[in-house]
Parts: C-alpha cells; structure tokens; sequence
C-alpha cells in the first residue's frame, strides 16, 4: 500500500471535485479565496466552503496575457487564465486580500473581465481585506476591523442572519482539529525514515483546501493511520526543505525528488506555514478576535515587510528539527517578496554553512531541463 | 570626533549628483540659448541650491536621514536633518551620468537581488554595498509596491540603519486617512529617538503652507496645459518629478514654480510651443525614461509630441489644513501622501485610475497615450489592457504600450522607445 492513486490525493489533480458539486447540489455556496490571510473558519461557520484558488496542471496564460503584462507572476496569470476559460466558473464568491501587487488586482479583472464576459450570468459578489504589511497593535486593531466589517458584509450576502459565536466555535475546532492533523503527518514526514514524500504532502495540502473540513479531517485521519502503520521511506536521498513562491503543481516538487531528493519540509503557501498554530479558544469568548490573532500573528509570508528574522528562524529551526541536508530557495520570476527574501536567507545560509540553491523558475514547468541540470547539480555538491 | 569631509563623505552619491547637476546646468547655461531647455535650467538651479545646502548640512555632521519618495520630504522638516531620496538618487543619477548607474545596480543583482525589482531602490541598494552612503535612519511607506516592501529590510537587515515603517493601507477611505496619519505621527517619533530629535511639528507645519501654495501654482500650471499648443516643454515634467521628490517644503520648490508658471503664462499669451509645431498631445500615465530624459527634448523637437502629463503631474492633492489641531494636520497629511505620484494608483482599485485617464483625456485634449510599463511596477501590472480599452470606448484614442525599466537603458533602450513612438505617431497622422 502507498500513497500512489490515494483518492484524497487524487483531488488536487483538478481544480473542480466532487465534493464542490455535492455542496453545490445542496444549494450550498463555494468561495474562492487566493491567500491564506482569508479567515477561513469565518467563511466555514456562514456555511460556505472556502476554496483555495489555484491553477493546478494549466500551462497555458494566452488569455490571461491580454491582461496582464509579462512581469507580472506566471501562476496568478495562469489562474486568471483558468477563470477566463470557465474553470473558476462554479465560484459563489471571491474573496480578496492585498497579499501580493499580482494577486490583488484579481479583484478588478474577475469582476470586469472574468465575471462580466459575454454568456457568464450569474452575479458573483466580491470582498476585499485590506492587510497590514507590518505586526503592531495598531495593525492588528485595523486588520480585526476589517476582519468584523466582512463578517457583517458575508451577514448581509449569504447568510442573512448573524453569525453566532458558537457557530465560529464549532468552525474553529473544526480547523484546530484540521491543522492538527496536517502536524501529526507532518512530523512523520520530517522522520528519520519519512512516511510521506514532499509531493504527496503539497497534494495532501491542496486537496485540503478543496473540500469541506470535516469530510479533509476523516481523510487525514484514514491517513495518518494508515502512515504511522506503514514503512517510511529508507534511503540515502538527500533531505531538502523547500521554500519560496506559490507552489500548486507537484511538477515541480516531483523534479526535484526524481533527481535524488526528498523534500522533508518546506516554508510555502501551500505547506507547513499553514498549520503551525491554532486559533486559540480560551473561554470561548470573542472567538472572531481569536480568529484574526492567528492569522495576523503567526508565521508570516514575506508579504510583511518587517518580519523577516522570525522566518529565517523558523527555516533554522526546522532545518535542525528536519534534519535538513540543504535548502531550496525558488522563486516565481517577478516575486518581488519570494525573491528578496530568498536572497537574504541565501546569505545567511551560506554563512552557517547550509547548502542553498537559489532558483527562479515559471510557475509552469517551461524550463525542465535547466531546472533538473541546476537541482542534480546542486545535490551531488551537498556532502 | 570626524571632521567636516569625513562627514560630508556620508552622502558620496549626493556630491556625485551635485557635480553632475552642476556640469549639466553649466552646459545649458554656457551653451545654449534662453529659450533652450528653460524647465531644465530653473529645475537644476532650484534643486542644486538645496543639494548644496544639504551636503553642507551633512559635513556639519546633521544625521543622514533616508526617505522612500513616498514618503512627502516636507514632513521631515520636523528635524534638521540631511534628507535623502533614496529613489530620487537612483534615478536622477542614472539620468544625468553619462555611464548611468547601471555599476551598481549589477552590483546588488551580483548580491543576489532579483532582476525584477525596481531600479529606483537597485541604485541606493547597489551604493551602500560599496558603503557610498552611511544612513543614520531610513523611512519608508509600506506602499506602493511589492518592490519597496521586500528591498527596503536589506538596508536594515544587511546594512544595519535603523529602518522605521509607516504602514499605509490599501483602499482610500476616512478610516485609512486616520490610520495612516496616526502612523505618520508615530513613525516621525520614532524617527525623532533614532536620531536624538524631538520632532517640531511647528516647524513642519511652516513647510505644509509652503507646500500648500506650491499646490496652487502646480494647479494653475496644469490649467494652461490644456490649452493648444501645450505652453510647457516635455522635460518640464522629469524636472517637476525631481522637484516634487527632493525639494519638496523648501522656497525653492515654490520658486520653481513660480518660474514655470510665469514662462508657461508667456508662452500661452503668445500661442508658443517649446519644439516650435505641436502635433501630437500626449498623455503619459506612468512614467518617463528616467536612464535617458533626453527623449523628452526629441518629442518636442523631432516629433511635435506634447507629454502633456506624466504619472508625478497629474496627482494634485487637497490642501492641508494647518490651522487646526495636530490630528487633523496629520489626516491632511495621510490624504495628501495616499494621493501621491503612484501611491494614489497602487493603493486603491483601479476603477478611479482608469476614470481619472479618461477625464483627462477629455480635459487636455490628448490625441493618445503612452503607457509605459516598468518591469517593476507589478502593482500596474494587470491595467494597461483596461485602460486601452477604457480609452478606446469612452474618448476614442489609441495607447501605445511599451515595457521598460525605467532607470536601466540596457532593457528597452533610448533608439527602441523613438522607433516605437515614431511608428505609433505615423498611425495617428
């Protein structure tokens, strides 16, 4: 038994499932969102099924090159390419956030180009989240706010009834519980003998954030089960934690264990950052403010400007707790934030002596070769 | 205890841009006639007298202070400081060096830089590497871009100074004015320990009036530019960017504009244009060749093409009011800095840009527009689609597009953008 063809997995292959259309068929919401400052648990307690919008196996950005220019990041093009070709049509909803200059102006070409074109009907509403791009007080008290306005506007949009309290209690243990599971497999991932590869984890991942929460809790559990009963891998593949750009296509993570690696951990949107602390509970009181404590201070992506150390210190410790043989920085070309972080960690590898490749890449897999050539050389050079 | 040179050595790419200022203005001046380049030679004369002042200020030993040019220089008049723009160093070297500054820009590219951020932070990045410069503090906006927020922590992370951050919020609304304005006031504190000052917002108030009439001049400025032919020459506007960016809340931004406004009243009353025939008026919404502004000259001169606006001449904010209390001078302050060059655009949605394009299409009498999109600005990334079309629907005229790095020649160069343009106008003929 393995992983190979698990049905969970399987999910994130494509972007519609059909777990969506069972929701669907209930008369029931989906919502995509693109960044994981969106409060999902908020969303989950209004009885909408937040989905995590990427572009899995679409190579192609011709429609989407007509609206943005060639700067702009090959995987925010490729899913607006999707949307433009039907593929996001399903979507109740489309939650945006200031999380990149790419990803947030999808609020503007969704609405006049996505959901405006000739033949496409239905009215989608759109919200947008206004972040911080630092950790204050002060940025908390703005990002709770807006975080309480949008609790009122998806009131007014979907519910049209408060959103209780217990109704974000029970959501939330829902998500503790999510985030908990993801951790228990993650640690049999960073073992000695890892139960899991890093493509099946980033596959684990996606599909998680595909369907509703309680149906991924029982699928994680059937998997942690199964994983803790099974072998782990034995080999003398070098241990790599990834880190950097958007990555939503096991293309990319499956050249990089093709050529003798095993990624064992990672700091990425799609991975570890995501389940590294829970919303806490406490008395039950205020659990909206709960809510929006762990999105804005946990682990941050590089989009907070002034943060930087706390990442390099979680990509430290999780290169000694992971028992990491060296790192790989890769960017999405024009990530300005991947990139100038990824050149800070390089330096600060390389002056403790850890291993580090630097790489820019498409979202798409367009240069394979060059790739592979970088990635094989790089780990014959790690003793 | 250092002395005066050791302290003036501080600033090294400031007496790099004063003797490169000073050599071109001496150029003009020596060669040629009143009537040659006047924008140019006022805009050096203004922006030279505080420079000078500057370096001066810097020998005396007054702390270095590096602002993002988002970040409005008239709101440091709180400290007696040496203020320096780390973008405005970038790019007006860039345009007055012969070589440019591309030396450095490979410089922090080598260190591991990412090619696709923006030049106007490469340069100063680029220079403190060689430590040209030594900041005692640096401030910065969250805003506009990606570019800004990633690269400004190397200069603290890497090089140590002191990096203090206002966080400006994206969407316009009262809410945001407050915020950032309470952000203003605590970054300028902040500012005020770093470098042992108290800030004297009394003094800084001096400065807003000022900047206050220079509003007034720049609107009565834009109002004779919509006459036919435009009565103000194309490099007027890299100089007014250079001004809006270094000299900000000094007598000399008002004299420049003073200066302008007074030759652009002349050449109305007498029908005048700078290259002699208009043909061609031109609206740029972003922003010129910053490694070459010689184009500027060659459009008026070689083509008749008017560049009746650029992205930092067409953002006029509401007056200050400086005579209230301290919370409403700092909401002034907040509303003035969110409708800055660019801030305006990259912090809110683009429906107001695309409408503020079209108005001003109308009200200037544009026969198109050049949008030039830098590799940079990923923040402006998704509209020139939207706005050609908006454009071609609402006013009619056509928008030529052209990619660009806006302080490297070595992207698209100077004889690429004038076979682009000259082509584009053969279309319009």
């Amino acid at each position: 038994m393995s992983l190979n063809n698990d049905p969970f997995l399987n999910i994130s292959n494509s972007i519609m499932n059909s777990y969506v259309k069972e929701w669907q068929a209930k008369s029931k919401k989906v919502v995509g969102h693109y960044c994981t400052y969106i409060p999902e648990e908020l969303l989950h307690a209004a009885n909408l099924l937040p989905f995590r919008i990427r572009s899995t196996g679409n190579k192609d950005t011709d429609l989407a090159d007509i609206y943005m220019v060639r700067f702009t990041c090959s995987f925010v093009r490729a899913t607006l390419d999707m949307a433009l070709r039907g593929g996001y049509d399903f979507l109740d909803g489309l939650f945006i956030c200031n999380s990149c200059d790419h990803t947030r102006r999808m609020y503007e070409l969704f609405d006049l180009k996505v959901f405006k074109r000739k033949g496409f009907e239905k009215k989608v509403p759109r919200f947008y989240i206004a972040m911080p791009h630092i950790i204050t007080d002060e940025g908390f008290e703005w990002y709770h706010k807006e975080i309480e306005e949008f609790k009122e506007e998806i009131e007014e949009t979907y519910t049209h009834q408060i959103i209780s309290d217990q109704d974000l209690l029970n959501s939330i243990k829902i998500f503790n519980k999510n985030r908990d599971l993801l951790r228990k497999i993650h640690e049999l991932r960073i073992i000695d003998a890892p139960k899991i590869t890093g493509s099946e984890a980033l596959q684990m991942s996606m599909s998680n954030s595909s369907i509703p929460k309680e149906l991924a809790n029982q699928e994680l559990e059937r998997i942690l089960k199964f994983l803790k009963e099974s072998e782990g891998i034995k080999s003398n593949v070098k241990r790599i934690m990834l880190v950097g750009s958007e990555v939503d296509s096991t293309d990319f993570t499956k050249l990089i264990e093709d050529s003798g690696a095993l990624i064992v951990s990672d700091s990425l949107c799609f991975g570890s950052r995501n389940f590294l602390d829970d919303v806490h509970i406490g008395d039950g009181n205020n659990p909206l403010k709960n809510i929006s404590k762990r999105l804005y201070y946990r682990l941050s992506c590089p989009r907070m400007m002034d943060d930087y150390d706390r990442r390099f210190d979680f990509l430290r410790n999780e290169i000694d707790r992971a028992n990491i043989d060296g790192v790989i920085l890769q960017r999405i070309n024009n990530c300005d934030l991947a990139g100038c972080d990824n050149m800070l960690h390089s330096h600060r590898l390389k002056d403790l002596e850890i291993p580090v490749l630097d790489l820019d890449r498409e979202f798409y897999q367009a240069d394979t070769t060059r790739l592979q050539t970088r990635i094989e050389a790089f780990l014959e050079m790690i003793k | 205890m250092p002395n005066k040179t050791e302290m003036g050595n501080r600033i090294i790419p400031y007496q790099m841009l004063l003797n490169s200022m000073s050599t071109t203005h001496e150029l003009i001046d020596k060669i040629l006639p009143d009537s040659g380049l006047p924008s140019l030679r006022i805009g050096l004369e203004e922006v030279l007298s505080v420079v000078r002042k500057d370096i001066e200020k810097a020998r005396e030993g007054l702390p270095i202070v590096g602002y993002h040019f988002a970040f409005q220089p008239e709101y440091l008049k709180c400290f007696d400081c040496v203020p320096i723009c780390i973008e405005g160093v970038s790019f007006f070297l860039g345009a007055l060096l012969l070589s440019g500054v591309e030396t450095y820009y490979d410089l922090i590219g080598n260190w591991g830089h990412p090619f696709h951020t923006c030049s106007a932070q490469k340069g100063v990045m680029g220079m403190s590497l060689e430590d040209l410069f030594k900041f005692d503090a640096i401030i910065t906006p969250t805003a506009p871009c990606d570019s800004t927020c990633a690269s400004y922590p190397f200069f603290k992370l890497q090089k140590k100074y002191p990096l203090i951050i206002a966080d400006m919020p994206f969407l316009h609304e009262e809410k945001s004015y407050k915020y950032y304005g309470e952000q203003l006031k605590l970054s300028l504190e902040e500012l005020g320990k770093v470098i042992g000052q108290e800030p004297d917002f009394e003094k800084m108030r001096n400065a807003l009036e000022l900047e206050n009439d220079v509003t007034k001049l720049k609107m009565e400025l834009f109002d004779l530019i919509k006459a036919v032919p435009s009565p103000i020459e194309n490099m007027f506007n890299p100089i007014s960017a250079a001004a809006t960016i270094f000299i900000s809340g000094t007598s000399e931004n008002l004299s420049f504009y003073q200066r302008m406004l007074e030759l652009a009243k002349n050449r109305y009353k007498n029908k005048e244009h700078h290259g002699g025939e208009e043909r061609v008026r031109s609206i740029w919404p972003y922003m010129l060749t910053f490694f070459d502004i010689s184009l500027c000259e060659w459009l008026d001169r070689e083509l008749g093409m008017s560049i009746l606006l650029d992205i930092f001449n067409y953002n006029l904010s509401d007056l200050i009011d400086t005579k209230s209390d301290s919370d409403t001078l700092f909401y002034g302050m907040a509303k003035k800095a969110m409708g800055w060059p660019m801030v305006k655009q990259s912090s809110e949605f683009y429906y107001p840009f695309l409408d503020d394009c079209i108005r001003m299409a109308k009200d200037f009498s544009a026969d198109c527009f050049i949008y030039t999109q830098s590799i940079a600005c990923k923040q402006f990334g998704a509209v020139p689609q939207l706005l050609r079309e908006a454009l071609h629907d609402e006013v009619g005229i056509p928008m030529l597009i052209i990619d660009f790095d806006v302080g490297d020649a070595r992207m698209t160069s100077l004889k690429a953008f004038k076979d682009k343009i000259t082509m584009f106008v053969q279309t319009l003929m």
